[in-house]
């Protein structure tokens, strides 16, 4: 994190709150606005060459003079925009430099957040805030700020300039400036709640549409598409309604400062005529103050656009702040260097309900404990807390109540990454990148920390994970063998190839705890069979808990637990459940009956040719 | 003037700009590092497509014009009014005037005013529009693509297609048009005075001016390409961005973060780098328009004040024309800014464009006809299907007849084709030779909504979307009554579930599905299915990760669901095929045995072979269980 949100930085404004991001760049800021203030005294001199060119060689005719101005003019229009270049590249790079850190710091503290998180948060608004937000801020940055800038400064020093020519005319036109500040505030104020919800329907436009490029199988499969048209001409048009109320806002502002910056005009040669006609002004005064009229028209005009751009700054702010803020729910503990983890899992009493649901527990006072190497078995139907219970090994998840013991050693006061780094889960959801399947893999054999990339020694090792993961024969039948590129979410390949894919790159990570959440669900009977016999042969250190529908995934397992709304109400070895004609032999029994069919079994059998006709 | 065409080009910038791929094939992968080719020439023809965007809106767009006019003309009328108070009014000291010149002031304001308003909001509205139009045709095209489109690049760079950087059109194409419209008139009328005033002089002022179009021609060439670059770059930041995200649970499985978080600075290094480079490029137009105008300026002068070469003008003629020269200029550096603009845009309008013009495979044949309510006989008459010509067949002479009702199965190894056969049948993919025909209608001589309207396809993967579940069962039939809806979700006796989930059928389910189980999102794409009613039902390995008691019931609610209904089931668990009306065993695309159950066994091949190794694993269980019972 390049800056730690603290708690006290939740009440600061925006301005404050984006300094630290801005403040290594301090120095080119200060460059720049050096910069600036020479552009400004080039651009005063341009008005004056040409006045001097008029009065001195056309009025007074000497014409010796002509060529040294003419070329002063070149020079100094040269200078001007080769400062204005200076200051507008140094602040671009301010601007760049200062969201190159505070998206760094979304994006790691992304990776903080927990499971409840992205439960809850569409990816489109996760998108938005990364990108549009962030621009906005850049943008504010990077061009608002020295826009401004000019304008205040032009503003005041035209003013000044005309006080030395008429402080009466001066006066009036100063007595301008409340009003254009008040107008302008009104609009930026009510442009506010605007830009927040044109910024919102967008978030909810991207999320549609995101969703709908995911679930493409199934729009076409339902044909669909004319339905989706309707979702999406409805969030569309919101999105346009909603950029016509800005519209109506700037245009129930915009005429006011445009018009006040002509009657500033209006006052100059109405006020100015009146003071000449009564003789208290001359003429060439007039002439002269009129000629400064331009510098005020100017930011007369820009000041609602230029608080607009300011509104939706902040606007932009406040989503991004909210994100950096999110605490996740499993902290971080700082913990010194600990020896690896060897794999002894305790719950004791462990208890849980989601955060957002607190009356429906999820699990109730589990309460077991696992030796380094054991296997145990994980059965319970759809819903039962299968998944949330290995979750809590791996910490996506705090214990509601009770403790989650690894090695002995509660699981909060583990370090995050030493934790996860041992502990290998291979959801139900299978996520692959968009990367080659050798690269997928290689992803779980990666050590943190280290960046290069898998050699030659590493593809033997892929190679040897995928097998015993019963992926490699597939993989090397397919055009590229382990070069081919999967597509996010890895859509191209069936589910059973997913499974075994990210099941080969939890293998590759070379865990002390392994948890197979379902892994092998959509894997046929054969293939499963074999990475069972494989991972028996491997597995010997490693803890492996299995989450299974399938008796004959688990029933090799050291201990069994049946689990039934959260509780275990089961627990033992295969024979001692069989035996103890429980929920356990029934459930067995069921699925014997089930996958042998109607239960009637050829007489004989023993051929073994389970590998024959298979890829 | 010049502060809002430069806010125009900034906003451009600024509305997040992305690119993306050029020319993908169906078969090349696209991952978020890969760039895209890049093309050098302003296309004409985006230029004319744009402007059919513009066409609806024609009226509009004459009218903003008409008002942009009018204010122009005010605008002209101001200097003009102080130049008649200074000259006239007050030499006369004439205190009438001057109040007649406050009130016809006061009225030209309110019109400027009127017309500024009007101007507003209807330059946004057009822009808006235009947008909402394009946006729409974008996403309704995408409809229309088939999976190997979705399966073959990161879904991030087809998210920002529709919805980014249409918008990074939006200023280019509303204010940025009419401003350049109402500058290209001035910059005419200017340049007709100017000629008016003094010929000679005129000419002298462009002599410079091809120095400018070259400039802005090599700018130009340079520019272009730097924007297209930085379009790739951010549009491979934009699918990391999308891509860690959808990932992150992955991510932290493994504590990954650091590796994630350190390709992450080099994309966005990556964007960063190219981003000042392109920005650098265009801020030279500005300097460059500057500069050749005040060298012009100071010519005019020299020219003016020296009679050089003939030229002979008085003080007023000159300081007039010094003033119309700046007029002149003004102008042009608001066009070379909407060039700039426009140049910048054509790199996003590009990827639009590209992606409109990608062809669906399978459309419908001009004379296709609806499909009549089927009674769901299914006939595949030696079908051979290869992804393009001269490759490899996917599937060779495949011959398989259906009777409504029947329920046929597919057995094989993975690979084998099987999922192949049933793309054919719902037309994701079109036959190489042979044809496949659903109540002796070819599928492709049908509308392919009437087809696959009439099939229920329940794939491996359950999609669920964002919303309650009973909406999510609804997607099946979108009129269903509540009544239907439950009735559904009890066949295949998901209604159990669901009334056990805290609002129970209007529990929201977040995105994907998340707050679900694997076996809760496969229940409820069944109920969805069974809502729809298909003559004509697909199950391709639809119940692998249910427990044995959901699968139990969700047996019995397939076996209700089959019932009349002709149905294709791919599985890998023999026992849940035993029972279809014929078995096709399927390998490298060929149909190698078929018949039932029993007649497969009997022929002791390939499907005995199968059966043996499943059952020999089953009866070991059995064996045990038999002992310990």
């Amino acid at each position: 994190m390049y800056v730690q949100q603290t708690a006290t930085s939740a009440a600061k404004g925006n301005f404050r709150w984006i300094w630290p991001y801005c403040k290594p760049d301090a120095l080119r800021v200060v460059l720049a606005l050096f910069l600036f203030l020479i552009d400004k005294v080039f651009t005063l001199v341009m008005p004056i060459l040409a006045g001097l060119v008029v009065d001195e060689v056309i009025t007074k005719g000497m014409r010796e003079r002509l060529v040294p101005y003419l070329v002063a003019m070149i020079v100094t229009q040269l200078a001007h925009t080769v400062t204005r270049y200076g200051y507008q590249m140094i602040m671009e790079r301010f601007g760049q430099n200062s969201i190159y850190r505070l998206v760094s710091d979304e994006f790691e503290k992304l990776h903080t957040l927990d499971f409840t998180y992205f439960n809850h948060t569409r990816t489109g608004d996760i998108m938005s805030r990364m990108t549009s937000d962030t621009d906005a801020i850049r943008h504010f940055l990077s061009w608002v700020t020295y826009n401004g800038l000019d304008c205040i400064v032009m503003f005041f020093s035209a003013i000044a300039v005309m006080f030395t020519i008429d402080w009466r005319l001066a006066l009036a036109l100063a007595c301008v400036a409340p009003i254009i500040f008040l107008i302008a505030r009104t609009m930026a104020r009510k442009s506010h709640a605007i830009f927040y919800s044109i910024r919102n329907s967008l978030a909810r436009l991207n999320s549609m549409v995101e969703e709908n490029i995911e679930g493409n199988r199934v729009v076409k499969a339902f044909v669909r598409e004319d339905y989706e048209t309707e979702k999406f001409d409805e969030h569309n048009d919101d999105y346009y309604q909603r950029n016509m109320k800005l519209a109506y806002n700037n245009a129930a502002y915009i005429p006011w400062l445009d018009g006040l910056s002509i009657s500033l005009q209006l006052i100059t040669v109405v006020l100015g005529g009146y003071l000449v006609i009564q003789g208290s002004m001359s003429l060439g005064a007039l002439v002269t103050f009129q000629s400064f009229l331009w510098m005020i028209d100017g930011p007369t005009r820009q000041a609602g656009w230029l608080l607009n751009d300011l509104q939706r700054f902040s606007a932009s702010c406040i989503k991004i702040r909210k994100l950096l803020s999110v605490t996740p729910r499993v902290a971080e503990t700082e913990a010194p260097k600990t020896a690896p983890v060897r794999g002894d899992v305790r719950f004791e009493h462990v208890s849980f309900a989601f955060p957002d649901d607190p009356k429906n527990p999820v699990l109730s006072d589990l309460d077991f404990h696992v030796d380094p190497g054991q296997k145990v078995g994980i059965l319970g139907e759809t819903g039962s807390g299968k998944s949330t219970l290995v979750h809590l090994i791996a910490r996506f998840y705090d214990p509601t109540f009770g403790r989650v013991l690894i090695d002995g050693k509660d699981a909060e006061s583990w370090p995050l990454t030493t934790l996860r780094s041992q502990v290998a889960l291979v959801m139900q959801d299978t996520f692959l990148f968009s990367d080659t399947i050798g690269g997928n893999i290689a992803f779980g054999a990666q050590r943190s920390g280290s960046d290069s990339g898998p050699g030659q020694a590493d593809q033997e090792f892929i190679r040897s994970m995928a097998a015993i993961a019963g992926a490699d024969s597939f993989i090397r039948s397919m055009p590229q063998g382990y070069d081919t590129v999967v597509g996010e979410r890895g859509v191209g390949l069936s589910g059973g190839q997913k499974q075994r894919l990210s099941l080969a790159r939890a293998l590759a990570d070379d865990p002390a705890i392994l948890i197979m959440d379902d892994t092998t669900s959509a894997v046929d009977m054969e293939t499963e069979a074999e990475i069972q016999k494989h991972l028996r042969e491997m597995a010997g250190s490693k803890t492996v808990f299995t989450i299974a529908h399938r008796i004959s995934s688990i029933k090799d397992a050291d201990l069994i637990l049946v689990l039934d709304h959260g509780r275990i109400v089961e627990r033992g070895t295969h024979e001692e459940l069989v035996a103890a004609h429980g929920r356990y032999w029934e459930i067995y029994h069921k699925q014997l009956g089930l996958q042998a069919g109607v239960g009637t079994f050829p007489q004989d059998s023993g051929t073994n040719s389970s590998d024959e006709g298979r890829n | 003037m010049a502060w809002k065409k430069r806010t125009r080009s900034e906003a451009r910038r600024a509305q997040e700009a992305q690119a993306a791929q050029k020319n993908a094939q169906p078969q090349q992968r696209n991952t978020f590092r890969e760039d895209e080719e890049l093309e050098e020439e302003l296309n004409i023809h985006d230029i004319t497509r744009i402007a059919a965007y513009l066409k609806p809106y024609l009226r509009r767009v004459a009218k903003i014009l008409a008002a942009v006019l009018l204010m122009s003309l005010c605008a002209i009328a101001v200097p003009y009014m102080s130049k008649v108070v200074i000259d006239t009014v007050i030499p006369q000291k004439s205190m009438w005037g001057l109040v007649w010149l406050a009130v016809t002031f006061a009225v030209i304001i309110v019109v400027y005013e009127v017309c500024l308003r009007y101007r507003t909001v209807e330059i946004m509205r057009v822009g808006q529009l235009m947008l909402k139009d394009m946006r729409r045709d974008i996403f309704t095209h995408i409809q229309t693509l088939p999976f190997s489109y979705f399966d073959s690049r990161p879904h991030g760079k087809i998210l920002i297609r529709v919805v980014n950087y249409v918008n990074t059109l939006s200023d280019t194409l509303s204010s940025g048009l009419i401003g350049v419209i109402s500058d290209i008139f001035t910059f005419i009328m200017t340049l007709v005075i100017m000629f008016v005033i003094d010929w000679r002089m005129s000419l002298w002022s462009l002599v410079l001016f091809p120095i400018l179009l070259v400039w802005v021609r090599i700018l130009q060439h340079f520019q272009r390409i730097a924007y297209q670059r930085l379009s790739n770059k951010q549009s491979n930041l934009n699918a990391y961005i999308h891509e860690s995200i959808a990932g992150v649970k992955t991510t932290q499985t493994f504590a990954r973060e650091q590796t994630q978080y350190e390709t992450f600075q080099e994309q966005q290094g990556s964007v960063r780098w190219h981003w000042m480079h392109a920005v650098h490029i265009q801020f030279l137009m500005w300097p460059g328009v500057q500069n050749i105008s005040t060298m012009t300026v100071a010519l005019i002068y020299y020219i003016g004040i020296t009679h050089f070469a003939g030229v002979n003008v008085s003080t007023g003629v000159l300081i007039a024309f010094i003033a119309y020269l700046n007029n002149f200029w003004n102008p042009v550096i608001n066009i070379g800014n909407f060039y700039n603009q426009l140049i910048t845009c054509s790199a996003y309008l590009e990827r639009i464009f590209e992606t409109l013009d990608v062809k669906p495979d399978i459309v419908d044949a001009p004379d296709a006809v609806e499909l009549p309510p089927v009674a769901g006989k299914v006939d595949f008459d030696n079908v051979v299907f290869r992804y393009e010509p001269g490759g490899r067949n996917i599937l060779n002479l495949v011959d398989l007849h259906a009777k409504p009702g029947q329920s046929v199965a597919l057995v094989g190894p993975t690979g084998a084709g099987k999922t192949t056969i049933i793309s054919l049948l719902s037309r994701f993919y079109d036959v190489s030779e042979g044809s496949v025909s659903v109540d002796d209608h070819d599928v492709r001589g049908v509308t392919l909504n009437s087809l696959r309207r009439q099939m229920g396809v329940m794939l491996q993967d359950t999609f669920v979307f964002t919303g309650t579940i009973r909406e999510n069962i609804r997607y099946g039939k979108l009129d269903a009554s509540d009544a239907e809806i439950e009735a559904a979700a009890r066949a295949v006796d998901a209604d159990q579930f669901i009334r056990e989930m805290p609002a129970g059928y209007d529990t929201v389910v977040e995105e994907r599905g998340a707050t679900l189980s694997a076996g809760q999102r496969q229940l409820i794409a069944f109920a969805r299915v069974m809502l729809a009613d298909p003559r004509i039902l697909i199950l391709d390995e639809a119940t692998s990760a249910i427990d044995t008691r959901t699968e139990e019931a969700l047996q019995n609610g397939i076996r209700k669901l089959l019932r009349g209904r002709t149905s294709f089931v791919i599985a890998h668990r023999l026992s849940t095929i035993e029972n279809s009306d014929e078995i096709f065993y399927i390998d490298r695309g060929q149909i190698m045995e078929h018949g039932t159950h029993a007649e497969l066994l009997a022929q002791r091949g390939a499907y005995w072979r199968l059966y043996e190794s499943q059952y020999a694993m089953l009866k070991v269980e059995s064996e045990e269980l038999g002992k310990q019972a």
